[in-house]
C-alpha cells in the first residue's frame, strides 16, 4: 500500500536546497520535482526505490524501506571521470580513454551568440583552429592539429548521431547539441578510417530527459557592426595621390581624363608643390552625375541585427523518450540587402521494447536556410570604386557609375540592390533511425540508417541598368536546383564483459556509405528578355531571350569493415586496438582498399597502490599512448580518370577564356555548331589514399580535490602520399591536370590545457582555463614529379621546410638617393623611391628569378586561449581571450593600399598611399607613387609578408540568473538574462598593416557584435 | 559488394569514347577562337601596338600595363601573366591538333584520312607559327611524341631554322593533301595551306643563324623559291582580290569572300552564351559606342598614308601632328582609321566624334576600323562592359600573298617581276572609294610606273614593297613581325620613338634594344616547370 513520503534534498557542496530535482519511483511512471526549498512529497510503496536526478549531480537510487521522511544529500557530478564519452560507434567512460579526446562543454557554446557551433568553439579545444570571416551565415573553416594536407580536403569529419558529414554546420541548430567530442589523434579517430585524417568531431544531439516534461526557451538579439575597416582615399585625397604619382613620373597631372585639375608648381627647393585640387562639377559629359565624395564602404554597410529564438520540449519515461525543438535564426547582415535565416526543427525519440532489450529510435532534423549572399566582388569594389562617383545620378534614382576615362568597375551599391531578391533556399534533412537489440546480456546488435539530404534552389535575376558607361539592356534569369543525397548504413555488434578486474569491450561492424548528387540549371537572357523586371514576373518561362541549360550528376561510394577492442585491468591498465578497412570508389582500381590500424595504451597511475598516499591531492593521473593511421580521400569523385567533355561554350567568356569545342566550320555565322571534345584530366590508376600516421603521448591530471585539471599531449603527425593536382608544363597542352600522390610531411606538436576551478569564502566561484597549442611543420619527402609544385626551385625546394612556405624576393628598403641606386646591382626599374630587392644569388650582378628565396611560413609559433568564468550569487561573468603568435601572413591587399599602379590601376586605393616616400618624406617604408609599375613591385616579396600575430577578446558576457524563489513564482525553473559582446578588441602586431590579421584578405570583415539574450526553463 | 564501389563517371567521356576524329578535329578548329582580349590570338598587342602602327589606348598607360610595356619596349619581364597564358593557349590548340592527328591515323574506316590529316596539320602549323614569331625558340612536340617525353624537350632542341622547317613540313603536307576547295568555308583548303607555307618560307628565308642574336644573317634563295612555288598555287587557284578593299572588313555576306584564304569563323545566335565572337579585338571599340578604346592608330601610321602629288608614298612622311584636310591620302586610310568628323565604319549617320575617345591626352583621337563593325549591325553584341562582334577575322588574304610573292621576287633580284604584283594591290586600293566617297577630295593614289613616277630598281622596289605591306595590312597585326623578319625592327622602332615622343610624352622612356626586344621572353613559369631546362631568350 502507498504511503506519503516527504523529503528534502540538499547539495553536498554547499548544503543549499536542490531545486527542481526529479524524484521518480523506479519502475513506475510516477514522480515529482523538488520545490524552492528542496522539498518534495509523493505517494509510494514501502518497498519502492526512488530515483533522484538533477543536471550536474550524480543520480541517486534510494530504497524507501518504510521511511516516510527522507533527508537526501546530492553530490555534484564533479566526477568528470565517470562521464561517458562517445568515441565512435561505442561510448567509453572518460576515465578509460586512451586517445586525445576533447570533450566540449555545451554551455560554453550556448553562452556565445553564434549561429555556427564550431565558431563558438574557437580556442576551446587544444589543437583545433577555427577561422571565419563575418559572413552572415556563419560558415567557418575548422582545422585540427595544423594542416595535414594541402590540396585535398582539410575539413574534419563530423559524426552527428552516427551519421557522417563534412561541413555545413551552420545549417544545423546548435541548441540541439547535447555534447561534442573532438577526436584529435589518430588512435581515436582511426575507427573512421579513410576520412579521419583531419580529425573527427562527434556530435550527439539531445534526448528526452527523464522526469517531468521540460520546456526550454532561449532567445537573443544581437547587433553587429564593423568597427574596423580598410581606410581608403576620399575624393580630395585621391586627387592628391593622382597628382603625386603623375609628377613623380614626370607627367602632366592635368592631363588626367577623369575631371581633376591641379594648381601646382615647384617650391624654392625645386620640389613639386600642390596648391589646390579642383574637380569638375559633373563626372560625365551628360551632366547627370555630380562629382561627389562617396564613402563606398559606408554606403554598402549597415548595423546588422540578429534574432534567434529556440524552444525545446523534452520528456522521457522508462519506455520512451522524446525531444522536440524548434528554432528560428535571422541575421540581416552587415552589408545592405544581404541576409541569412534558418528555420529548424528536430525530433529525437526512442522506444524501449522487451524490457529494454530492443531500442528503436530516430534523430531527425529538418532545416531550411535561406540567404541573400553579397555578390562576390562587392567588398572589393567598395574599396576600388572611385570616391568622386556618386551613388546616384542627380535625379536620385539612376545609378552613378564610371565616366569615360575611368575604369570599368561596377557601382557596388547597384550590385547589392539588384541582387536583393536573389536568395537561395536550402533544405537539409539530416538524421538517422536505428534499432539496438541486446541479443544476450551485454551483446548488442545495432543497425543505423542515416541520411543527409540537401535540396538547393536558387533563382538569380539580372536586371538591366545604366550606371555611367556601364550599361546593359540585358535581363537574365538563372534557375538552379541541386539534390545531394548521402546515406550511411552501419551495422555493429558490441559486447561488454567484466570478469573480476578485467573489463572488455569488443566492437565489430560494417558500413556502407553512398553519395549521389544531381544538379541542373536553366538560364535565359537577352536584351529586354523580360518586359517587366520584377521577381513576380521574371521566371524563365516568360523570357523572350535565348535559353540554355546545364546539369549533371556525380557520386561516390565507400565500403568499410571495422573492429575495435578495449581492455582494462583493475581500472589501471588500459589498452585498445582498432582496425578499419575502407574501400572507396574515388581511387584507382589498383588501390581501392586501404587498412587503417591503431593501438593505444593507458596507465592510470593514480589508481596504483603506491599512490594511495597522494590521493588527497592527486585525484587522477593518467598516462596515455596512442599510435594509429588515418586516411584522406578528399578529392574529386572522378580523380583517377582521364576525362573528356564537350565544351559547347555556354560559360561566360567576359572575364576569362572559355576553352570551347564548338566552331562554325560551315561559315554560316549562326545556328547550331558542330562541337568536339576537350580533355580536362589525365588518368592515374595508381592514385591512392593520403595516409596520416600519428603517435600521441598524453597525460591527464586532476589535482587538489579536483580543482586543478588538465591534460598535455605530445604528438607526431606524419602525412604521406599527399594528394595534389599540380600545375603542369604548358607544352602538355589541354587536360594535363592529373591528381597524384605527392609530398610527405610531418607535424610535431603539443597541446596543453589546464584549468583551475574553486570558490572563495564569500561565495565567488571561479574557473580559469588556458590552452596552448603549438606544432612545427615540415615537408619530409618530395617525389621528383612534384618537386616544383610547392614553391622553390630545383636544389632549393620545399623539402625540410614548412608546407605552404612563401617563396619570393626580399624587399630591402627603399632607394633614398642616386648613389644607392647606382651602387645596387642590375634591377630593371630601379630608381629613387623604389623598392630595392636583395641580390640573394650574388653570383650574378642582377635581380632575377634566382634571387627568390624562402621568406616566411604560414604556421604559427603557437596559439593560445584563456577563458575566465566567474560566478557570484546569480551573476556570471565570462571573458574569453584567444590569440595566435608568430605567424606570417600574406597581406596581398597591400597591392591596393601601398601602390598606385601595381594592381587594378585607376581604382581607389588605401589611405596609406598618402604617406608614401617622397624626397621630403624619406622615412616612409611605402615606395614612391608611380603611374607605371616599372620596378615590378607587385612581385611576391617580403613587402607583402607580415607578422599576423594577434590577441582578441572574443567574448565577454555577463549573465544574471534570477533567484529560484522568484522564478518559481513565475512557474519557471530557471530564468537567465545575459548580455555579451564579441570581437570587442584586437591586439595585433605593429608590423601588420591590414585590417584584421585573422582575415588578412578582403573578405566579409568580422563584425563586432553585442547581444542580449534570455534562457528560460519551465 | 565490390560492385558497390564501381562508380561510373557521369556527364563525362573517357579516352576510348572520344576517338571520333571528326569531332577532335572540330575541337582543334575551335581553338582558333579560344582567346581573350588580354590573351588575344589576333596578337594585336604584339603585332600592332608593339610596332609603329598603334598606341595601346585604354584609360591610360596603366590600363593593361603589360601591353604598355610592349608599346614602349621597356620593362618587359619574363613573369608577365599575359605572355604565359598566350603560350599556354597556343599549346592547348597544338594538343588538340595532335589528339586529332592521332585519332585520324588510328581510325579504320575513314575515307579521306589524308585530307583530314592535312587540316589538322594546317592548324598545328598555324599555332606553332604564332609561337615561332612571338618567342623564336619553343619546344616542339608532335603526334609521335609520347607524353612522358614532354618534360625532356628543350626549347632549344631545334634550331631557329629547324623549327621553321617543322612548321613548313606541316603546311607542306596540307598543300599536298587538301582539296582546292572545301565545301565548308571554315576549313583549310589547299590554297590556304600554300599561302601559309609561302609565308613560313618567307620568314624562314631571312636566316637568324646566330643563336644569341636576332640579326638577319642572310636570305636563303632556296626558301624564296619555295615562296614563289607556293604563291603560284594560290595565284592559280581562283582566289583573287576583292573588288573593293572594304569588303575584307565587312560582316555578313562579305565574309569568306574571294580574297579570304583562311579566316577565323565567328558566329552568333549559335547556342553559346553570347556567341563565338571575336574576343581578341573587342577592346578596340571606341568609348562612345562601347568599351574600351584600345589599339588606336598612331600618328605615324596616319602620316604613312600621305601621298605626294603623283600619288606615291612620301619619303619624309612623318611630319604632321594630326590628320589634315589639306593633305592627300591613300584611300586605304579611310578604311583603316576612324577620323573625327568622318563617318564611322561607312555609316554616315554615325559621325566619329572626338568625345568618343577615352584618353586623348595620351592616345589622341584615332580609332581602328578594320576589326570593328558598324554598331547598327546585329553582329555587334553587348557583353557588359564590352561589345564584341561576330565578323570573321581573316588570317591570310590574297593581297598578302601577292605582296609575299613580290617580296620573294625582289630578294631573288627579280624586282621587275614584283612591280605588277604591287601595282595590282595599289590598283584595287585606288578603286576602293565607293564606301568612303565622303573623302574622295582628300585621296590621291597612283600605281608605280617605272621611269615615269619612279625608278624601279631593286632598292626602290624593296622600299616600295615594305611600304605597301604597311599600308595594305595596317592594323592586321603583322607589322612588328615584318620588321623583325626584315631585320630592321631596332632601326624603325627607335626612329619612331624619337619622333613620337614629341607628340606622346609617355614615350619618353621608350627604347628598343636590338637582340632583345625582337622576341618575347620565354615565360618564367614555363622555365620553372621545365626545371630550368628551357633557355631564356637573350636580353631577358
Amino acid at each position: 500500500q502507498e504511503i506519503t513520503i516527504r523529503g528534502n534534498i540538499v547539495s553536498a557542496t554547499d548544503s543549499e536546497p536542490v531545486i527542481g530535482a526529479n524524484v521518480l519511483i523506479k519502475g513506475k511512471n510516477v514522480g515529482t520535482v523538488t520545490d524552492i526549498d528542496g522539498n518534495f512529497s509523493l505517494e509510494a510503496g514501502r518497498t519502492d526505490v526512488l530515483v533522484i536526478s538533477y543536471i550536474g549531480f550524480e543520480i541517486l537510487e534510494i530504497p524507501i524501506d518504510g521511511q516516510t521522511v527522507l533527508n537526501i544529500t546530492m553530490t555534484e557530478d564533479m566526477q568528470l571521470l565517470d562521464e561517458v564519452v562517445a568515441v565512435g560507434y561505442i561510448t567509453q567512460r572518460k576515465a578509460d580513454l586512451t586517445g586525445a579526446v576533447s570533450v566540449v562543454s555545451v554551455e560554453d557554446i550556448l553562452s556565445v551568440a553564434e549561429n555556427n557551433p564550431m565558431k563558438a568553439l574557437q580556442g576551446r579545444v587544444p589543437g583545433m583552429t577555427i577561422s571565419a570571416d563575418g559572413n552572415p551565415s556563419g560558415a567557418a573553416t575548422v582545422r585540427v592539429r595544423g594542416i595535414s594536407s594541402l590540396n585535398s580536403d582539410q575539413n574534419p569529419l563530423y559524426i552527428i548521431d552516427g551519421v557522417p558529414t563534412q561541413g555545413g554546420m551552420h545549417e544545423l541548430n546548435s541548441n540541439d547539441i547535447e555534447s561534442i567530442q573532438v577526436l584529435r589523434d589518430a588512435s581515436s579517430a582511426s575507427i573512421y578510417g579513410s576520412r579521419a585524417a583531419n580529425g573527427v568531431i562527434i556530435i550527439t544531439t539531445k534526448k528526452g530527459q527523464a522526469g517531468r516534461i521540460q520546456l526550454t526557451f532561449d532567445a537573443f538579439l544581437t547587433s553587429t557592426y564593423f568597427n574596423n575597416r580598410m581606410e581608403v582615399l576620399n575624393a580630395r585625397e585621391y586627387g592628391q595621390a593622382l597628382w603625386q604619382a603623375s609628377v613623380n613620373g614626370g607627367g602632366n597631372p592635368n592631363s588626367n581624363n577623369i575631371g581633376y585639375s591641379f594648381d601646382w608648381g615647384y617650391d624654392t627647393n625645386g620640389h613639386p608643390q600642390l596648391n589646390n585640387i579642383y574637380l569638375a562639377k559633373y563626372v560625365d559629359n551628360d551632366r547627370t552625375m555630380l562629382a561627389s565624395d562617396t564613402d563606398w564602404f559606408n554606403e554598402i554597410s549597415k548595423t546588422g541585427l540578429i534574432q534567434s529564438y529556440n524552444m525545446s520540449l523534452s520528456s522521457a519515461t522508462e519506455k520512451s523518450s522524446s525531444f522536440l525543438s524548434l528554432g528560428y535564426f535571422y541575421n540581416d547582415g552587415t552589408l545592405k540587402h544581404t541576409d541569412f535565416n534558418r528555420i529548424s526543427a528536430r525530433i529525437n525519440t526512442d522506444y524501449k521494447l522487451f524490457d529494454g532489450r530492443l531500442v528503436i529510435g530516430e534523430n531527425f532534423t529538418l532545416n531550411r536556410t535561406s540567404e541573400v549572399q553579397a555578390p562576390g566582388d562587392v567588398l572589393d569594389l567598395s574599396l576600388k570604386a572611385l570616391p568622386m562617383i556618386p551613388v546616384h545620378t542627380i535625379d536620385g534614382e539612376g545609378w552613378g557609375g564610371p565616366s569615360r576615362g575611368m575604369n570599368d568597375r561596377h557601382n557596388p551599391m547597384r550590385l547589392l540592390y539588384d541582387n536583393r531578391n536573389n536568395a537561395y533556399a536550402y533544405w537539409r534533412l539530416f538524421g538517422n533511425t536505428y534499432a539496438d537489440l541486446e541479443i544476450i546480456r551485454d551483446l548488442h546488435f545495432r543497425s543505423s540508417y542515416g541520411i543527409d539530404y540537401g535540396n538547393f534552389y536558387k533563382r538569380h535575376m539580372v536586371h538591366s541598368y545604366r550606371s555611367g558607361f556601364m550599361n546593359s539592356d540585358n535581363t537574365a534569369v538563372n534557375m538552379e536546383q541541386g539534390h545531394w543525397m548521402r546515406w550511411t548504413w552501419s551495422n555493429t555488434a558490441t559486447y561488454q564483459k567484466t570478469i573480476d578486474r578485467h573489463r572488455f569491450d569488443v566492437l565489430a561492424g560494417v558500413e556502407m556509405n553512398r553519395q549521389g548528387d544531381i544538379n541542373f540549371n536553366a538560364y535565359t537572357s537577352g536584351e529586354g528578355a523580360f518586359a517587366i523586371e520584377t521577381p513576380e514576373y521574371m521566371w524563365p518561362g516568360v523570357s523572350t531571350g535565348t535559353a540554355s541549360v546545364g546539369g549533371g550528376s556525380t557520386g561516390f561510394s565507400l565500403l568499410s569493415y571495422f573492429g575495435k577492442a578495449n581492455y582494462s585491468y583493475n581500472d589501471r591498465y588500459l589498452a585498445s586496438f582498432t582496425i578499419r578497412q575502407d574501400g572507396s570508389s574515388r581511387f584507382g582500381r589498383n588501390n581501392r582498399f586501404a587498412t587503417f590500424p591503431a593501438v593505444t595504451a593507458g596507465w592510470r597511475i593514480s589508481e596504483e597502490n603506491f599512490m594511495e598516499n597522494t590521493k588527497d591531492y592527486i585525484s587522477d593521473l593518467k598516462l596515455r599512448f596512442g599510435w594509429g593511421q588515418t586516411g584522406n580521400q578528399g578529392i574529386d569523385n572522378l580523380a583517377t580518370y582521364a576525362l573528356f567533355v564537350p565544351e559547347y561554350g555556354i560559360g561566360d567568356p567576359t572575364w576569362d577564356i572559355i576553352d570551347g569545342t564548338a566552331y562554325d566550320l560551315a561559315g554560316s555565322g549562326s545556328g547550331n555548331l558542330p562541337s568536339g571534345y576537350r580533355k580536362i584530366q589525365t588518368e592515374n590508376d595508381d592514385l591512392k589514399w593520403e595516409t596520416t600516421e600519428q603517435t600521441n603521448i598524453g597525460l591527464d591530471f586532476l589535482l587538489f580535490n579536483q580543482s586543478l585539471y588538465g591534460s598535455i599531449d605530445w604528438y607526431i603527425k606524419a602525412t604521406k602520399d599527399m594528394l595534389i593536382n599540380p600545375a603542369y608544363i604548358g607544352i602538355v597542352g589541354e587536360g594535363g591536370y592529373r591528381w597524384s600522390n605527392g609530398a610527405s610531411m610531418e607535424n610535431r606538436g603539443f597541446d596543453f590545457s589546464a584549468g583551475y576551478k574553486n570558490s572563495t569564502s564569500f561565495g565567488l566561484e571561479y574557473d580559469i582555463t588556458g590552452i596552448v597549442s603549438a606544432y612545427r611543420n615540415k615537408v619530409t619527402y618530395l617525389p621528383e614529379s612534384v618537386e616544383n609544385s610547392y614553391g622553390g626551385r630545383p636544389g632549393d625546394n620545399i623539402l625540410g621546410r614548412p608546407l605552404g612556405s612563401f617563396y619570393g624576393y626580399v624587399a630591402d628598403g627603399i632607394f633614398q638617393n642616386q648613389e644607392e641606386v647606382d651602387a645596387h646591382v642590375n634591377q630593371t626599374g630601379k630608381g629613387i623611391g623604389r623598392i630595392r630587392y636583395k641580390n640573394v644569388n650574388d653570383e650574378d650582378n642582377e635581380i632575377n628569378d634566382l634571387d627568390r628565396t624562402w621568406i616566411g611560413s604560414p604556421h604559427p609559433d603557437f596559439s593560445y586561449s584563456l577563458n575566465i568564468a566567474l560566478q557570484y550569487k546569480g551573476f556570471d561573468l565570462t571573458a574569453y581571450f584567444q590569440g595566435v603568435q608568430g605567424i606570417d601572413v600574406h597581406n596581398w591587399l597591400k597591392a591596393q593600399t601601398d601602390f598606385w599602379s601595381v594592381d587594378d590601376v585607376n581604382s581607389n586605393k588605401g589611405r596609406r598611399l598618402l604617406d608614401a616616400w617622397t624626397p621630403q618624406n624619406t622615412g616612409s617604408t611605402i615606395p614612391a607613387l608611380q603611374t607605371i609599375n616599372t620596378n615590378d613591385e607587385g612581385r611576391f616579396s617580403t613587402y607583402f609578408i607580415e607578422d599576423g600575430s594577434y590577441m582578441k577578446l572574443r567574448n565577454l558576457s555577463l549573465g544574471y540568473t534570477l533567484p529560484a524563489d522568484i522564478v518559481s513564482k513565475m512557474k519557471m525553473n530557471r530564468l537567465r538574462f545575459y548580455v555579451s559582446g564579441q570581437n570587442l578588441f584586437t591586439v595585433k602586431s605593429k608590423d601588420f598593416t591590414g585590417v584584421d590579421p585573422e582575415n588578412a584578405g578582403w573578405g566579409y570583415p568580422i563584425p563586432t557584435t553585442w547581444t542580449v539574450g534570455l534562457n528560460v526553463i519551465f | 559488394c565490390a560492385d558497390f564501389l564501381n562508380e561510373t563517371p557521369k556527364g563525362v567521356l573517357s579516352s576510348d569514347q572520344v576517338n571520333d576524329p571528326e569531332r577532335l578535329l572540330t575541337a582543334a578548329y575551335s581553338a582558333l577562337g579560344n582567346d581573350h582580349y588580354d590573351v588575344p590570338l589576333s596578337l594585336w598587342p604584339y603585332g600592332t601596338v608593339r610596332s609603329d602602327d598603334a598606341y595601346k589606348g585604354g584609360s591610360g598607360p596603366q590600363d593593361i600595363q603589360v601591353f604598355h610595356f610592349f608599346e614602349v619596349s621597356n620593362n618587359i619581364m619574363p613573369n608577365f601573366g599575359e605572355v604565359d597564358r598566350l603560350w599556354f593557349q597556343c599549346y592547348i590548340a597544338i594538343s588538340r591538333a595532335n589528339n586529332a592527328i592521332r585519332a585520324i591515323q588510328e581510325a579504320e574506316n575513314l575515307d579521306n584520312k589524308e585530307e583530314k590529316l592535312g587540316e589538322a596539320r594546317f592548324l598545328r602549323g598555324h599555332f606553332y607559327f604564332l609561337l615561332k614569331i612571338l618567342f623564336k625558340y619553343v619546344p616542339y612536340v608532335d603526334e609521335n611524341t609520347s607524353v612522358d617525353e614532354y618534360e625532356t624537350i628543350s626549347n632549344r632542341a631545334l634550331t631557329n631554322d629547324g623549327l621553321w622547317q617543322k612548321i613548313a613540313d606541316d603546311f607542306q603536307y596540307a598543300v599536298d593533301h587538301l582539296p582546292d576547295v572545301q565545301a565548308e568555308a571554315g576549313r583549310a583548303s589547299k590554297p590556304a595551306a600554300a599561302a601559309y607555307l609561302a609565308k613560313t618560307y618567307l620568314y624562314k628565308a631571312y636566316r637568324q643563324d646566330d643563336p644569341e642574336k636576332h640579326a638577319v644573317t642572310g636570305i636563303d634563295q632556296a626558301d624564296l623559291q619555295k615562296v614563289l612555288d607556293n604563291t603560284e598555287i594560290v595565284l592559280s587557284s581562283g582566289y583573287t582580290l576583292e573588288p573593293d578593299f572594304a569588303f575584307n572588313f565587312l560582316p555578313g555576306s562579305y565574309e569568306n569572300g574571294p580574297e579570304a584564304l583562311f579566316s577565323v569563323q565567328y558566329s552568333k545566335d549559335d547556342g553559346t552564351r553570347f556567341g563565338r565572337l571575336n574576343f581578341s579585338d573587342l577592346l578596340s571599340v571606341p568609348m562612345g559606342l562601347g568599351c574600351c578604346d584600345f589599339n588606336k592608330p598612331s600618328q605615324s601610321l596616319v602620316n604613312a598614308f600621305r601621298t605626294t602629288g603623283n600619288g606615291l608614298p612620301l619619303e619624309n612622311y612623318n611630319t604632321l601632328d594630326q590628320y589634315s584636310t589639306q593633305e592627300q591620302y591613300d584611300p586605304r586610310l579611310f578604311h583603316t582609321v576612324a577620323i573625327p568628323g568622318l563617318p564611322y565604319k561607312y555609316n554616315s549617320d554615325r559621325i566619329y566624334e572626338e568625345s568618343w575617345n577615352r584618353n586623348p591626352a595620351d592616345y589622341y583621337f584615332y580609332a581602328s576600323l578594320k576589326e570593328n563593325v558598324d554598331p547598327d549591325c546585329d553582329c555587334f553584341v553587348p557583353m557588359v562592359p564590352f561589345y564584341a562582334n561576330s565578323k570573321n577575322r581573316i588570317l591570310i588574304r590574297f593581297a598578302d600573298v601577292l605582296l609575299m610573292r613580290a617580296e620573294a621576287l625582289i630578294e631573288l633580284h627579280r624586282s621587275s617581276e614584283a612591280l605588277p604584283l604591287i601595282n595590282q594591290v595599289r590598283t584595287r586600293a585606288r578603286n576602293s572609294t565607293a564606301f568612303v566617297d565622303y573623302a574622295t577630295d582628300r585621296m590621291n593614289i597612283d600605281i608605280y610606273r617605272d621611269g615615269i613616277n619612279c625608278t624601279w630598281d631593286e632598292s626602290f622596289a624593296r622600299q616600295a614593297l615594305r611600304w605597301e605591306r604597311r599600308l595594305e595590312l595596317a592594323m592586321e597585326n603583322g607589322r612588328f613581325f615584318d620588321l623583325v623578319r626584315w631585320g630592321i625592327a631596332e632601326q624603325v622602332m627607335n626612329q619612331y620613338y624619337n619622333v613620337e615622343r614629341m607628340r606622346r610624352p609617355y614615350y619618353s622612356s621608350a627604347q628598343f634594344n636590338a637582340n632583345q626586344h625582337e622576341y618575347l621572353p620565354i615565360p618564367e613559369a614555363q622555365i620553372r616547370l621545365s626545371k630550368f631546362m628551357y633557355e631564356q631568350n637573350p636580353g631577358y
